[in-house]
């Protein structure tokens, strides 16, 4: 398995199991661009300071404080929040050594701010397509990120809508959905 | 890079790594577990209405332990205040079912009306009396909005043993303990009605 491949399936965990609905996909992002944006700070500071053989050292220890120290604190800003997004934050430690590795903190800042900025749109638009399959409602729970009584959002449908999407076969066939649907914008029309 | 430097810094690293979470840990510990208690006890009481109570209940246990009654024994009651005004009681109640113990949250509002039924614990038939667990319960759902008089005591039964309530499908004796556990709950908040909520109902 080459590199870019291993960073994207990593990708893919998240993007299927923590997409449920628009806060759980929104709040995991922003706890991996904090945890991605501590390490790179973290890891410019020590990477003079180390031996080369050991940076990896270094990268597992970082990641793995960032993680426990977000999570923590996130927990206590919401503790329903973190609920949904279970273990998918444990992952993000797992991510930022997969991406060190693969040479991404290297990499111009215009090329790491695309991949952050293409992951949050990816997680954002399935969360909010699959809450609005799965639900049929839009932005509930919008409240844990600020604080204040429990809200259900803006219902769309009644009756709840198509269960499949709220569960991770349904996100996998929707990522897949919104793949073919790139690629085939971006195909030149045959010419006959 | 000289390899003692860097061996330093790793174990500079760890020891702040470990510190650091040691200390996030701790100050938010309590926090978090005042949160958890609040999302139990909101699980728990989804049955009120919100906004019908603004003490916590849990923690107002009523003065009753074990209490046996006809068909079934109340484990424990919590009571549900607005502004210090009794507006529900929740009563714990213990039953045999089919395959062991049934247990079932009663909360009944201040005028004898029943609010709603939740299982709490239940070792029933899956698919069949296990059906009794799954929440929002349908069938739990016909007894909400009745009370000790509405309808009549010998209303109170299944259809099969001429009362009004239909059976959970294909699971009569559970459907009948719980009927009767029900049937018991209200007939103790009726009979003390004055010592649960302290008041004359209103009707």
């Amino acid at each position: 398995m080459n590199k870019a491949s291993l960073q994207n399936s990593l990708m893919l965990a998240p993007l299927v199991g923590a997409t449920g609905s628009l806060m759980s996909a929104l709040g995991l992002w922003l706890m991996f661009v904090v945890v991605i944006g501590a390490y790179a700070l973290g890891m410019g500071a020590l990477r003079p300071r180390l031996a080369s053989s050991t940076h990896w050292v270094a990268g597992v220890l970082l990641a793995a404080t960032l993680t426990a120290c977000v999570e923590l604190a996130g927990q206590s800003w919401s503790l329903q929040w973190q609920q949904h997004l279970g273990l998918y934050a444990g992952l993000i430690a797992l991510q930022c050594v997969v991406l060190d590795n693969n040479g991404f903190f290297q990499s111009p800042g215009r090329d790491r701010l695309r991949l952050c900025g293409l992951f949050g749109l990816l997680m954002v638009v399935l969360g909010l397509l699959r809450e609005i399959i799965g639900n049929g409602t839009l932005g509930a729970h919008l409240t844990w990120l600020m604080g204040g009584a429990d809200w259900p959002g803006w219902v769309l449908t009644v009756d709840g809508g198509l269960r499949l999407a709220t569960l991770a076969p349904g996100g996998l066939i929707l990522l897949g959905l919104l793949i073919a649907a790139k690629q085939a914008w971006h195909r030149p029309t045959p010419s006959n | 890079m000289n390899r003692a430097m860097s061996v330093a810094t790793l174990v500079l690293l760890a020891g702040l790594g470990i510190g650091a979470t040691y200390v996030v840990q701790n100050l938010s510990a309590a926090r978090i577990a005042t949160e958890q208690r609040l999302i139990d006890s909101r699980t728990l009481l989804d049955m009120l209405p919100p906004g019908s109570y603004d003490n916590q209940p849990l923690e107002q246990p009523l003065a009753l332990e074990n209490l046996a009654l006809t068909n079934s024994t109340l484990v424990t009651g919590y009571l549900a205040t607005k502004g210090g005004q009794p507006n529900a009681v929740l009563l714990r109640s213990q039953t045999l079912g089919y395959a062991g113990i049934i247990e079932l949250l009663i909360a009944i509002d201040a005028n004898g009306k029943l609010l709603g039924v939740k299982t709490l614990k239940q070792t029933e038939t899956p698919g069949l009396g296990g059906r009794l667990a799954d929440w929002p319960n349908t069938w739990l759902q016909l007894f909400t909005g009745k009370s000790r008089t509405e309808p009549a005591d010998n209303g109170w039964a299944l259809k099969k043993d001429q009362g009004q309530f239909d059976q959970m499908a294909g699971a009569t004796i559970t459907s009948r303990a719980v009927i009767n556990a029900i049937h018991d709950a209200l007939r103790y908040f009726d009979e003390h009605r004055q010592q649960l909520v302290g008041s004359i109902p209103h009707e």
